[in-house]
């Protein structure tokens, strides 16, 4: 077995290109379509009375994770709207603000929200200045300075929750993309890495081994060991390429992710034995992968969440493919927080799919041989 | 030391093999020979365990190998007709890599490999990646590593398809060599009738799944022994020679081809002035005229009415 596994590892490694060609398409797709910026929106903003710079509001705007607020001046912020390149931009006054409209959608009264509360808080700061002035007659800064202190580390320590109903759904697009690319791509690094069972069966290879004193259940889990490997080894560069050079931020549980990918490999792994053990020439594994790995995808959600699908019956469909519950997990994972009993109905179903595939491919594979 | 049993292969609704016996000494070089699609390949597949026979029985050292393949895969040396090698890696490699899962490890397997690239003429080569040989290297190659673990029996299933004279001699030459000096028995499938004349001690042949013909290869041409074959060559043959020649009660058959006219009498008829005087009367110049020996093209030709490699 290890001299199998030991051949495989040399041509893998004297021709890497298939695989980095996955690994770079993966990466690039998920990049392209998942947009650079994920979603924050572009919103530009001029000050119209300077009395509002190095104010709470300008703080406040600054932190916001929806929106990045690009200050520059009032002809720039009108040009960009004029153009399209902006929906909408705002205004900064000392007491108030204006929203310029350029495009009305569902944006605009986020911002307008926004920037009202950062208005609020800056109200509610000078109520609490005046108030400390009026009590205990001490200067401004000296309050401002007790209140950032007291803000920074606050006597009481309030956490607030939401609870998330069984229909609520979020659709976070730059994760969706990453993780719909990264189990679509490895699918083809998989099958064609499984496909060297048909080769070497056709060349007399396989023949050769079976003839040796090597065990036919050596044979099997060398090539399954070494697809396994590649096929994690390219997700495993992906997530990590995401989440340490790009800064895509997967949650809390990044490690719990990585390991959420062990039984979707797997189930692909078994799915590539099950079609080798089908197809009966490479012209027909040539012609068979390229059509379920895209059809997966679609039906699995890969490409776009399942969430907007309607079909009851492509629904229906989506619940025998792998992608599916590969997605389920990752999602589950980084955007739900799903506890481990959540994450058990996804790892069983690809476990399960991972098995019966195994089973059937290898004895539709052992039929022709005594 | 082999036997096949009335074996039988049949796919869907032919018979790929039928009913085929056989036996093998140890240190023979049995021939099997056949055209394209005769069933060679499919019993050699059988008789190594390989595929599993529809009806009949292999008996390897009077014991059926379909119940215990063990005791034949250990002595058995297999060379596909397929080049049946990783192309990507180099030939010292490939030969590690067979040779590993033969439980051959540190010096044995390095002594084996030199001893192996040496025989197979690629010494020199051995760093280099297989995807880069000639068809005859690979060939040979391909030889090299079904002799790794020294096997009692070596099946070459058309072992010098595709491949330049040089290395088929080179390749035949190594076949008789392995034979003589380390006594190794031999199965040896082609459709080239001269290799298997020229290797074989026992030869058995096959059409499209039949056994057809088997024995040494005097035994086999004795088949033909109740004729003999005249060739006449001449550069202008003309119609009443060749006319004059089937008219002729005592000629079985004529055939012409090019400048050459083939005649089958029976082996007691001296047709050597006959034919003198007909091509005199016919005003034809003759360039000679030779009496041939059978071949197994011959014999092949003579039991199925086509030629070996039709």
């Amino acid at each position: 077995m290890i001299g199998i596994l030991l051949a495989k590892i040399k041509i893998f490694i004297r021709y890497p290109l298939t695989f980095l060609a996955m690994v770079v398409m993966s990466i690039g797709f998920a990049l392209i379509i998942g947009g650079g910026n994920g979603n924050v929106i572009n919103v530009p903003v001029y000050v119209a009375d300077d009395a509002i710079r190095g104010t709470v509001v300008e703080d406040i705007l600054n932190e916001s994770e929806a929106f990045k607020f690009n200050y520059m001046s009032k002809a720039e912020v009108k040009q960009q709207i004029a153009n399209g390149k902006a929906e909408t931009g705002v205004a900064l006054y000392e007491g108030d603000f204006r929203v310029l409209v350029g495009v009305d959608s569902p944006n605009v009264n986020l911002v307008q929200q926004t920037v009202n509360g950062a208005y609020s808080k800056k109200l509610q700061y000078e109520q609490i200045y005046t108030a400390a002035n009026a009590t205990t007659n001490s200067d401004k800064e000296e309050v401002k300075k007790e209140l950032e202190e007291t803000i920074a580390d606050p006597i009481f320590s309030i956490q607030s929750a939401n609870f998330r109903g069984s229909d609520a759904v979020i659709i976070n697009r730059k994760l969706h993309t990453i993780f719909g690319f990264t189990l679509f791509f490895v699918i083809y690094t998989i099958a064609y890495n499984v496909f060297h069972i048909l080769e070497e069966k056709n060349n007399g290879v396989w023949d050769r081994i079976i003839l040796s004193p090597a065990r036919k259940w050596e044979m099997y889990v060398a090539n399954f060991l070494y697809s396994f490997g590649t096929g994690y080894l390219q997700v495993l560069i992906i997530f990590l390429v995401f989440r340490y050079w790009v800064g895509v931020d997967f949650g809390s549980n990044f490690g719990v992710a990585l390991l959420m990918l062990i039984p979707y490999v797997f189930a692909i792994v078994a799915l590539s034995i099950l079609i080798t053990g089908i197809v009966k020439t490479v012209q027909q594994f040539n012609a068979v992968i390229p059509i379920i790995a895209v059809s997966m995808a679609m039906i699995g959600g890969a490409y776009w969440p399942l969430e907007i699908v309607s079909s009851k019956f492509m629904l229906a469909l989506a619940k025998i493919v792998p992608i599916t519950y590969g997605m389920e997990a990752l999602n589950g994972v980084a955007i739900y927080g799903y506890s481990l009993n959540e994450l058990l109905y996804p790892i069983s179903i690809l476990l399960l799919m991972g098995v019966v595939m195994t089973g059937v491919g290898i004895h539709l594979m052992e039929k022709r041989h005594v | 030391m082999l036997e096949l049993v009335n074996l039988s292969k049949k796919f869907k609704h032919l018979y790929a093999v039928k009913n085929l016996n056989m036996f093998i000494e140890k240190g023979e070089i049995v021939g099997l020979l056949g055209p394209n699609g005769a069933g060679k390949s499919t019993a050699i597949t059988m008789l190594s365990s390989l595929v599993e026979p529809t009806t009949g029985d292999v008996r390897f050292k009077n014991k059926s190998i379909l119940k215990s393949p063990g005791p034949i895969r250990r002595v058995i040396g297999m060379v596909p007709q397929e080049i049946a090698l990783y192309n990507d890696l180099s030939a010292e490699e490939n030969l590690q890599f067979f040779g590993r899962i033969y439980r051959l490890k540190g010096n044995d397997l390095k002594q084996k490999i030199d001893e192996i690239l040496e025989l197979i003429g690629l010494a020199d080569r051995r760093k280099d990646i297989v995807k880069k040989f000639s068809g005859g290297m690979k060939r040979r190659l391909n030889i090299g590593v079904a002799l790794l673990h020294n096997p009692e029996l070596i099946i070459m299933d058309e072992p010098t398809v595709g491949i330049d004279p040089q290395s088929r001699n080179y390749i035949l030459e190594t076949v008789k060599r392995l034979n003589e000096e380390k006594q190794m028995t031999v199965i040896y499938t082609s459709h080239y009738m001269e290799e298997v004349e020229f290797l074989c001690d026992r030869i058995y042949i096959m059409d499209q799944g039949n056994l057809i013909a088997s024995g040494t290869k005097e035994e086999i041409k004795r088949i033909l022994s109740a004729e003999k074959t005249i060739i006449v060559k001449a550069d202008r043959l003309n119609n009443t020679f060749i006319d004059s020649l089937k008219q002729n009660p005592t000629i079985n058959r004529v055939t012409v081809e090019n400048k050459t006219v083939t005649i089958i009498v029976p082996k007691e008829i001296n047709i050597f002035q006959t034919v003198l005087k007909l091509a005199e009367e016919a005003k034809l110049e003759l360039n000679s005229v030779d009496i041939k020996t059978p071949t197994l093209e011959d014999v092949f030709l003579h039991l199925t009415g086509r030629a070996l490699r039709d």
